[in-house]
This record gives C-alpha cells, sequence and structure tokens, in this order.
C-alpha cells in the first residue's frame, strides 16, 4: 500500500468520525470484466516476428488485453462516502481498486461541495477532469451502455486534477443548462501510460513524471426530456520530467495544449443516439493537432441493448520539417449487447475490432490489430 | 391433420403475440403540503424529481420524495411524468451520485408512506395514486 494511501486513511477517520451524528452515506460501483484477444498479429515494432494481438483497454493504468484470458485490465471497485456538514456543505471521498492494481484501493476522489446559492455549486479538490463527455464517470460502466468508454479515444495520460470548479444552473426555455467553470493542475508523479510507451520504444526511464499545469476552461451542457449534449473548451500547459537512472532529466520542450468538444446523447425511442466530437491542439513545433470522434447507436429492447460503437483517433503534423499525417491512426468497431439483470447491475458482452491505421515506419503503428472479446458485470450499490 | 394442426399452432403464436400484457396507466397525483400555495407544470416537477431544481417558483426549498422501486406509481410517474424508462432513470442518477452532481431522491415507501411525509412537511413533493389522494396533501398536477 502506498504511503500516500496509509496517510489518508489514518486520517479519513479523523474526518469523518466527528461528523458522526451529521449525514454520512456509503455508495459504491464495480465492475467486473474478463476477456482476451482472439490471435496474434506481425509486431509492428520488431517486422517479421509475431506476438499475441493486445488491446489497451484502460490507456491511464495500460490495462492490455493479450492471448491469455484475463480479469485484471478492467476490473474494478469504489467506495464513494460522502458527508454532509450542515446544510451547504458536503465531502466526498472516493477509495478506487482495479485490478490492474492489483487491487490496491487509492483515494482517487476527495473533494468538497458548496451550495453557494440555489443555482451555484462550487467544488474544491481531486477528481476527474472533464475532458470528453464520459471522463468525469469513465469508470462507473453501469452509467453507460458499452463496456467502456472507446479506449482509443480515452487515450491520455491524465485524467484527473486537482481543482476549483464552479457550476452555474440556469434554464433555457424548456430545458436545462449548466455552465462549469474549472480550473486545476496536475502532476502525475511516476506515469504509468508515459512509462509504458518509453520502455516500449526502448527507452531506459527509471520514471517519468506528467505535469499539465493551468488547466482552465468550461464545460456547458443543455438538456431536455430526450437529450444532453456538452461542449467543452480548456486550455493546460504541457511537461514532462523522463528521470533516467543516474537522476538526470531528458530536455523536453515545454508546450501549452487546447481542448475542444462536442458531445453527448439522444433518445429516439427506441433508438439512442450517442456522439462525441473532439480535437485536441499542441501548440509545439510540430503544430500538432488530435482529431477524434465517437458514433454509437443503441437499441432499447426491455431489458436487452444492444449497441454498435465506433471510435476514431487521429493525428497530424501540421507544420515544419516534420508535416505528416501519418502519425498515429486507429479506429474501433464494438458491437455488444447490454442486459440489465436487476437492479443496480447489468452485464455486457462486447466484440472489439481495433484496427491500426499507422504507418508502420513511422513507428506510430505500436498497437497492431487487435479482435477482442470481453464479457462484464457492472454494479451499483447506494 | 398436420396442416390444421400447424394452423391452430400459428393461430395460437400470433394471438399470443397480440395479447400484449396490459401495463395499467395508473393516474398519478403529484402532491404537496396543504399550505403550498405554488402551481407547477410538468416541466418544472420534472426538474425537481431530476434534481435540476431545489426550489419551488416561490423561491421555497422543494425536496423530492420517490416511491420504492417497482411500485405502480413510480413507474407510472418514470414513464409518463419524467418520460423515462427505469433503466434511463438508473443510469442518470449512477452518472450524477459519482461525479457528485446530484443524489436521488429519497425511497419513503409507497402512496400511504408517501402520504404521510408530505401531509407533515411542507418542503416535501412526491406523487401517489390519484384515487389514494385526499384533503390532507394538495393536488398540484395529474398525469
Amino acid at each position: 500500500m502506498s504511503v500516500r494511501t496509509v496517510l489518508l486513511l489514518a486520517i479519513l477517520p479523523t474526518i469523518f468520525a466527528p461528523l458522526a451524528f451529521s449525514d454520512v452515506s456509503f455508495t459504491g460501483y464495480g465492475s467486473i470484466i474478463a476477456g482476451q484477444t482472439l490471435g496474434t498479429v506481425d509486431d509492428p515494432l520488431n517486422p517479421g516476428q509475431k506476438r499475441d494481438q493486445i488491446l489497451t483497454a484502460d490507456f491511464y493504468d495500460v490495462g492490455q488485453y493479450d492471448n491469455e484470458f484475463s480479469f485484471t485490465p478492467e476490473s474494478i471497485f469504489a467506495l464513494q462516502a460522502t458527508a454532509d456538514i450542515g446544510e451547504d456543505l458536503r465531502i466526498t471521498a472516493q477509495l478506487v481498486a482495479k485490478g490492474v492494481d492489483d487491487f490496491e484501493p487509492e483515494f482517487d476522489w476527495f473533494y468538497f461541495t458548496y451550495q453557494a446559492s440555489e443555482n451555484l455549486t462550487l467544488m474544491a479538490g481531486r477528481r476527474n477532469l472533464p475532458m470528453y463527455y464520459y471522463s468525469e464517470f469513465s469508470e462507473v460502466g453501469y452509467a453507460y451502455p458499452w463496456m467502456r468508454p472507446p479506449s482509443n479515444l480515452y487515450w491520455w495520460q491524465i485524467t484527473q486534477f486537482n481543482s476549483l470548479q464552479a457550476m452555474y444552473d440556469f434554464e433555457m426555455g424548456d430545458y436545462s443548462s449548466t455552465l462549469t467553470f474549472f480550473h486545476g493542475n496536475e502532476r502525475s508523479e511516476d506515469n504509468v501510460e508515459m512509462k509504458f510507451y518509453d520502455e516500449l520504444f526502448g527507452g531506459t526511464a527509471e520514471s517519468v513524471d506528467e505535469l499539465w499545469t493551468d488547466i482552465t476552461g468550461i464545460n456547458w451542457s443543455v438538456s431536455g426530456d430526450n437529450f444532453d449534449v456538452r461542449f467543452v473548451y480548456f486550455q493546460n500547459d504541457r511537461d514532462r520530467d523522463t528521470i533516467q537512472p543516474d537522476g538526470s532529466i531528458d530536455p523536453f520542450d515545454p508546450f501549452s495544449q487546447t481542448f475542444v468538444g462536442f458531445g453527448g446523447k439522444v433518445d429516439m425511442y427506441p433508438f439512442t443516439f450517442l456522439f462525441d466530437m473532439n480535437i485536441v491542439y499542441y501548440d509545439d513545433v510540430h503544430k500538432t493537432e488530435f482529431p477524434t470522434y465517437l458514433l454509437s447507436v443503441v437499441y432499447n429492447y426491455e431489458k436487452f441493448q444492444p449497441y454498435i460503437v465506433y471510435s476514431k483517433a487521429n493525428q497530424e503534423r501540421t507544420t515544419g520539417a516534420g508535416k505528416s499525417k501519418d502519425l498515429e491512426e486507429h479506429h474501433i468497431l464494438g458491437v455488444g449487447v447490454r442486459y440489465n439483470l436487476f437492479s443496480k447491475a447489468s452485464i455486457k458482452i462486447q466484440y472489439d475490432d481495433f484496427i491500426d491505421e499507422g504507418e508502420e515506419s513511422t513507428g506510430w503503428a505500436y498497437h497492431g490489430d487487435s479482435q477482442t472479446l470481453t464479457i462484464g458485470l457492472d454494479f451499483i450499490f447506494n | 391433420m398436420k396442416k390444421s394442426l400447424l394452423g391452430l399452432m400459428s393461430a395460437f403464436v400470433i394471438i399470443s403475440i397480440c395479447i400484449v400484457p396490459a401495463t395499467v396507466h395508473a393516474e398519478v397525483a403529484i402532491i404537496v403540503h396543504p399550505s403550498n400555495t405554488n402551481s407547477l407544470n410538468s416541466s418544472e416537477i420534472s426538474r425537481i424529481f431530476l434534481g435540476k431544481k431545489r426550489s419551488f417558483p416561490d423561491g421555497s426549498e422543494a425536496i423530492a420524495v420517490d416511491q420504492k422501486e417497482g411500485s405502480p406509481s413510480r413507474n407510472s410517474f418514470v414513464t409518463n411524468v419524467l418520460k423515462k424508462s427505469g433503466q434511463q432513470m438508473k443510469a442518470y442518477w449512477a452518472q450524477l451520485l459519482f461525479t457528485g452532481k446530484g443524489r436521488p431522491p429519497k425511497e419513503v415507501g409507497e402512496d400511504g408512506d408517501v402520504k404521510r411525509l408530505i401531509s407533515q412537511n411542507p418542503a416535501l413533493i412526491g406523487y401517489i395514486d390519484s384515487s389514494k389522494a385526499d384533503d390532507s396533501v394538495k393536488v398540484v398536477h395529474k398525469f
């Protein structure tokens, strides 16, 4: 158990104990997911050699499936505790244990919520960064139809930040609207995803620290009886310390990035349409762009929800000597069924066909194609 | 003999498919404390029960109470007032609960329990089978 977890577990009772007489509630969610890839592929980084197909189902924690049937890449259990302090202040903490971390529990979320007025809510603390439509609840499988939000879109090495947020609720005619402003930072020490890439491409780093600072932006969501859509815009500074065994740090040119997106869902019974269109702009030497999108249709029939989901990720260097469209590019076509078992639990089975469209000679086609079958049980309790 | 048996079986199958289990649409009454003078349209009622609004039009606090899952009044309310399926509601609340943006209304039992609680607390709003409404509560809408 990490030192940080031990300290937080020690502190938590001292915070919650005095509140024993106020409204403390425990809720939770989890997924038990197992699967494997179905074949082998020519290793794009070692021409002439074959390896298992690999699907990276969780980029942030590098949860991957290969030919060995496994429960660890995506299984997760989370416990959420909330304590109301008076009428307007609430503390929320989420303890999360993931298979990919040997189920070692970690405090992933810890934040205060203050109801400043009828329409204004303030939050301070550690939360998921609201990038894509499902980012803030990407691990609550029960809340979306697929096995996972398409992993090739949810591919960033930072998913959380320490932040201040202000949410303003208002009405637009018959529709409800929320405007959220957020500002925060994240220093991800010993970042799992960046260390993975370093090793994959022959690096010798001891660890990689990923820094996203001055993360500042907005979410604007609008919902009606049968739709919910959200617009996102934020900017942040980027830096990275790749630390070698001798303690030296590789040179890195900091830059800034801009994230823009529009996504949501529309119910047209018996169908539900889900979409998310996003683009990230780097203000780096290449003026790199990452356009991504997902489209999905779900058919709702009593307890069954069969679905198709298509997700595409692309990368382009738009200027300078390295100008190119042949970089990282892939799409996934997923088909599956969700069955709503009983209240608060569902089972899903999903088949994913991952096509790596990268140019092999550039080294960007490092995923390789894969076909994956996963089956899972999602649950919540409250 | 075979043909008539086949015909009989086909007729049986067709008739079985056509006899859809009758879903009883229980007329639902939205109720508040008798001292509550607010009038509410269906959109405002929806917003309160979906956690998008925390007050009545006059600014006083509004707290929605739910019936327990499976109750006929709740099924009717979710379908006809919130215009969602049971599954959509669960996914909706899971999303809000685990992003810290809302909590589902407390489940307080069935028609009788809801009526009793609402008759005692001016901040509450709930729903019951409209045939159960009486002078102890005020009906603001019927569906």
